[in-house]
C-alpha cells in the first residue's frame, strides 16, 4: 500500500515537472477551462433568473448543482489525466514496458499522470462552492454524505475510465470515447431530475451520471435520503467491479504493437 | 482536377481506415446535440416561453444549428499546424499542387461527409423526439440564410488557417485552438441564441466575427430579423471576412519565409 | 537447471485485409475478411540458467512474439511456458522482479527529465532498497562510462547515450533474466561494440540469463555460442553456432595471392571458384578436402599468400533460410 502511495507521488512529481516544460500551453488550458466554466455559469444564472426557478430550484440551488458537477469533474481530470495519453503509450509500444513492470499496470495507466493545472483551478473552485454551500446551513449529515457521495461519484469516474482503458487496448482505434463519457456527463451539470423520462432514468441507472453528480449535491442541500446514498455507494462499487473484470480480460486479448 | 480528386479519395479512404474512430466522432456529436436539445427541452418543462422565444422556436434554433454548425467547424485546416511542426509541409511545397486547393478539397470531403451524417442524425432526433419545427419562411430568407452560412463557413475557414499558421512560429497547437474553440462555441451562439444577454454585451458581441458563424445564419431562418438588420450584419460579417483573407495571405507569405529560411 | 523451458509453443494474430480503391474503403465499412498469421507455430527449447541464447530470423519470423510470450505480454494460444519456475502470463509480482525486456528504440525512461528520475520510479516500483540501488546504478554507470549524463533531460541525449540509460535503468532490480530485442538497432559501429561488451561483461558478472534477437550478425557471432534460429514461427535449428557453420558449410574458403600469373581455367578443376581477381582469388572446397587441396596448389603455382577461412555467417544463415 505504501509503495503505491510513493509511486503516485514519484509519478505526479514527473508528469508535473513534464508538463512544466509547456506551461504557456497549461496556462491557456487554465485560461479555457476557467473562461468555459464562468460561460456556463452565465448561462445557468441567466436562465433561471428569466424562468424564476429551475424546474423548482432556487437560483442557489441551480448554481450549487453546477459547482458540484464541476469540482467532480476537476478532480476525475485531475486524477485520470493520464487516460487521455493511454492511445499513445499502446500505439508506441510503450504499454509492454508498463506490464513487463511487478506493479499494477491499471494503476500506472490510470493514475500515472496527475494534471497540475487542474489542482490550481481546485482553490478558486473550492472556495466558490463552500461559500455557497453555507447558505444552505447544512446538517453534519448532510455534509458527511456530500463528501462520501462525492468519493462515490469519483469511483464511478475510474470505473468508466477503466472501461475506456479496456476499450483502448482491444481496439486502439479510441480517441472518442473518453470525450463520448465527457459529453454524457455534461448532463450532470443541472440537476437530472429536470430531464423528461425516459432520459432521467437512463441517467440515474445505466450511465449513472445522477449518482455521479446529483446526489452529492442534494445530500447536502438535505433533500436525499439515507437510503438513497446507500444506494449511490452500493452502485459505485459495482460498476468498479465491473470495470476491472472487462480490463482483465482485454489483457487477455492484448496483441501489441508489431516487432 | 483529377490530382484534387485523388485527394478526395484518399482521405475518404483515411476515414474509413478507422471506421471505428469514424463512427464514434458521429455518436458524439449526436450525443451533444441530445445534451443541448434536452438541457433546453428540460427549461420548458415549467415555461412557455424564455427571453421571447416558444420552444419550438429554440428547438428548431438547436437542430438547425447543429446542421450548420458541422458545415461550419468542419475541417482539416488544424492538420496545416502538425505539418508545419514536422516539416511535413515540404512534401506538399514541392509537388506542383496548389496548397490552398488541397487544403478546400479535403475540407470540402470533411464538410460534406459531416454535413450528410448531421442531416441524418438530426432527421432521426426528429422522430424520436417529435418536436414543433420551425420551416423557413419564404424563399428569400433561404437564400439569405444560405448566403449567410456560406460566409460563415468561409470566415471560419480563414480563422482556423491563421490559428494553424501560428505553428510556423509556436510548438503549441492544441492549447491556443482548445481556448479559441471555448470562446468561439460560446460567443457563436451554439449553446443559446445570444439576444439572450444583456443589451450592452450584445451590440458588442455583434462587432466582432463570432456571431456571423451560426447566430445571424439562424436568426435569417428563422424569420426574425428586419432587413435593416440583415443588410448590417452581412456589411460587418464580409468586412470581417475580407480582413481575415487579407490576414492569412499576409501570415502564410511570412510564415513561409520562416520556415524555409529554416531549411526543411 | 532450466531458467526457461518452452513446449509446443503456439501464438496466432487475427490481421484483417483491405481491399484497394474507394469501393474497398466503402466496404470495409461493412464486413472484414481476418486472416490468422501464425506468428509462432509451435516451438519449444530450454535454457539454462547463466546461457547468453541469440535469436535470429527474418522479420516477422516470429521472435518477438516469443520473446513477448516468455515476459508475460502476451496470451499464448498453446503451449506451455516456465521462466523460472513461474507461467509468465500470471505476471505475479515475484516474477516481474527477477526479469527485464529492453527493446531498441523504445524507450521507457520519460522523454523530458534526466534518466536518474527515471531510475528513482524504478526504484520504488522493483522496491530495491537505497544501498542496493546506489551500489548498483554506480556499478552499471562506470561500466557504461556514463558519468553525468544521468542528470541530463533524456531528449538532450544522442541515441547512443539513451540507449545506455535504459539499460541501466532495466538493470538496476538485477534481474536474473534479460530479454533484449534489437537492443543495438540504429547505433553507430562504435556504439554496437560497447552495447555488446557491455552484455557480454553483464552476463559474466551478475550470471543472468539473457536471450538477445537481433539483426546484426556481428552481435550474436560476438556473444552468443548458442543461437536458435526461427523463420515464420518454426524453429530451425537450435545449437552451437558452430554447429550450424558445420551442418550448413560444409566447405571453406580457399583465399589465394598469386605470385605469378594463373588462368583461370587452371583453377576450375580444383574447386568452387567464388572470386577471381588477378592476384587474388577466392576459391570454396569442401571440408574434408581442405588441406589436401591446399597442398596441391601450393605445389602447383607460385604462390605468395594462403589462407584458409570460414564462410560468412550471413551466408550460411541466409542458407538455413532459403532452404526451409
Amino acid at each position: 500500500m505504501k509503495k503505491y502511495i510513493r509511486y503516485w507521488y514519484l509519478l505526479s512529481v514527473n508528469s508535473f515537472s513534464a508538463m512544466m516544460v509547456s506551461r504557456f500551453g497549461g496556462f491557456l488550458f487554465l485560461l479555457g477551462k476557467g473562461l468555459r466554466f464562468s460561460f456556463f455559469l452565465i448561462f445557468i444564472v441567466l436562465i433561471t433568473q428569466q424562468t424564476k426557478s429551475l424546474s423548482g430550484y432556487t437560483l442557489n440551488q441551480a448554481v450549487f448543482f453546477f459547482l458540484t458537477f464541476n469540482i467532480i469533474d476537476t478532480i476525475s481530470q485531475l486524477l485520470f489525466r493520464e487516460v487521455y495519453r493511454f492511445r499513445q503509450l499502446v500505439v508506441s509500444g510503450n504499454l509492454d514496458h508498463v506490464l513487463v513492470k511487478p506493479i499494477s499496470p491499471l494503476f500506472r495507466s490510470l493514475l500515472g499522470g496527475a494534471d497540475p493545472f487542474d489542482l490550481l483551478m481546485m482553490i478558486p473552485f473550492s472556495v466558490v462552492t463552500f461559500i455557497i454551500a453555507q447558505s444552505f446551513h447544512p446538517t453534519v449529515f448532510g455534509i458527511i454524505s456530500y463528501f462520501v457521495l462525492i468519493i462515490s461519484g469519483l469511483l464511478l469516474a475510474g470505473a468508466i475510465h477503466i472501461f475506456v482503458l479496456g476499450l483502448a487496448i482491444l481496439t486502439t482505434e479510441i480517441d472518442h470515447s473518453i470525450m463520448i463519457y465527457r459529453d454524457i456527463t455534461s448532463m450532470g451539470r443541472v440537476p437530472i431530475d429536470i430531464y423528461r423520462e425516459p432520459l432521467r432514468g437512463f441517467l440515474t441507472f445505466v450511465i449513472p451520471v445522477g449518482i455521479m453528480f446529483t446526489f452529492p449535491a442534494k445530500a447536502l442541500m438535505g433533500l436525499l435520503s439515507v437510503g438513497w446514498v446507500l444506494i449511490g455507494i452500493v452502485i459505485s462499487v459495482f460498476f468498479l467491479i465491473l470495470s476491472i473484470k472487462f480490463w482483465k480480460y482485454s489483457l487477455i486479448r492484448y496483441s501489441s504493437a508489431s516487432s | 482536377m483529377q490530382k484534387y480528386i485523388q485527394v478526395v479519395k484518399n482521405t475518404f479512404a483515411e476515414y474509413t481506415a478507422y471506421r471505428l474512430n469514424f463512427l464514434l466522432w458521429r455518436v458524439r456529436m449526436v450525443v451533444r446535440l441530445i445534451v443541448i436539445y434536452t438541457l433546453w427541452q428540460a427549461f420548458f418543462s415549467s415555461q412557455k416561453v424564455i427571453f421571447g422565444y416558444s420552444e419550438s422556436q429554440i428547438l428548431t434554433y438547436i437542430l438547425i444549428s447543429e446542421i450548420v454548425a458541422n458545415f461550419v467547424y468542419s475541417t482539416r485546416t488544424q492538420d496545416l499546424g502538425s505539418e508545419i511542426q514536422q516539416g511535413n509541409l515540404t512534401n506538399y511545397l514541392l509537388r506542383p499542387l496548389n496548397y490552398f486547393g488541397f487544403l478546400l478539397s479535403r475540407d470540402i470531403l470533411d464538410k460534406s461527409l459531416n454535413v450528410f451524417f448531421s442531416i441524418i442524425e438530426v432527421i432521426l432526433l426528429f422522430i424520436f423526439f417529435k418536436p414543433q419545427i420551425i420551416l423557413v419562411q419564404n424563399f428569400g430568407h433561404l437564400l439569405l440564410f444560405m448566403t449567410a452560412v456560406f460566409i460563415g463557413v468561409s470566415l471560419y475557414f480563414c480563422i482556423s488557417l491563421t490559428l494553424s499558421l501560428f505553428s510556423f512560429w509556436t510548438q503549441e497547437s492544441w492549447a491556443p485552438r482548445f481556448l479559441f474553440f471555448i470562446i468561439s462555441d460560446f460567443l457563436s451562439g451554439g449553446l443559446f441564441p445570444l439576444d439572450i444577454l444583456p443589451k450592452a454585451i450584445f451590440n458588442i458581441l455583434n462587432v466582432l466575427p463570432f456571431p456571423y458563424l451560426l447566430y445571424f445564419p439562424l436568426k435569417i431562418y428563422l424569420g426574425q430579423l428586419t432587413s435593416q438588420n440583415i443588410i448590417q450584419g452581412m456589411i460587418i460579417s464580409l468586412l470581417w471576412l475580407f480582413m481575415l483573407i487579407f490576414i492569412v495571405k499576409k501570415v502564410w507569405a511570412k510564415g513561409l519565409r520562416l520556415y524555409t529560411a529554416e531549411g526543411r | 537447471m532450466h531458467s526457461i523451458v518452452i513446449k509446443n509453443l503456439k501464438k496466432y494474430y487475427q490481421v484483417y485485409q483491405k481491399k484497394p480503391g474507394l469501393l474497398g474503403s466503402i466496404s470495409s465499412l461493412i464486413s472484414r475478411k481476418y486472416k490468422t498469421v501464425k506468428a509462432v507455430d509451435d516451438i519449444s527449447f530450454s535454457i539454462n540458467e547463466g546461457e547468453l541464447v541469440g535469436f535470429i530470423g527474418p522479420n516477422g519470423a516470429g521472435k518477438t512474439t516469443t520473446l513477448k510470450c516468455l515476459s508475460g505480454l502476451l496470451y499464448p494460444n498453446h503451449g506451455q511456458i516456465s521462466v523460472l519456475n513461474f507461467y509468465p502470463y500470471d505476471r505475479k509480482n515475484e516474477f516481474l522482479k527477477n526479469i527485464a525486456l529492453v527493446m531498441g528504440q523504445k524507450n521507457q525512461l520519460w522523454w523530458d527529465l534526466p534518466p536518474i528520475d527515471s531510475f528513482h520510479l524504478n526504484k520504488e516500483v522493483y522496491e530495491i532498497d537505497d544501498e542496493q540501488f546506489k551500489k548498483t546504478l554506480d556499478e552499471l554507470t562506470n561500466l557504461l562510462s556514463l558519468g553525468n549524463l544521468i542528470s541530463v533531460p533524456v531528449r538532450k541525449l544522442s541515441l547512443g547515450e539513451r540507449m545506455k540509460c535504459e539499460l541501466i535503468g532495466a538493470l538496476l532490480h538485477r534481474p536474473k533474466i534479460l530479454f533484449l530485442d534489437e537492443p543495438t538497432i540504429g547505433l553507430d559501429v562504435v556504439m554496437q561494440k560497447t552495447i555488446r561488451d557491455f552484455i557480454a561483461a553483464y552476463n559474466h558478472r551478475f550470471k543472468a540469463t539473457i536471450i538477445l534477437t537481433s539483426h546484426y550478425m556481428e552481435d550474436v557471432k560476438e556473444l552468443c555460442k548458442r543461437v536458435i534460429i526461427i523463420d515464420k514461427g518454426k524453429l530451425l535449428f537450435d545449437g552451437n553456432l558452430s554447429d550450424i557453420v558445420k551442418k550448413y558449410a560444409p566447405e571453406k574458403l580457399l583465399s589465394i595471392t598469386f605470385d605469378k600469373f594463373v588462368n583461370i581455367r587452371d583453377l576450375a578443376n580444383i574447386g568452387d571458384i567464388k572470386k577471381y581477381e588477378y592476384p587474388h582469388a577466392i576459391i570454396a572446397v569442401k571440408r574434408e578436402d581442405t588441406s589436401k587441396i591446399a597442398a596441391l596448389l601450393l605445389e602447383k603455382f607460385s604462390i605468395d599468400d594462403l589462407n584458409i577461412e570460414e564462410p560468412d555467417i550471413e551466408d550460411i544463415i541466409r542458407r538455413v533460410f532459403s532452404k526451409k
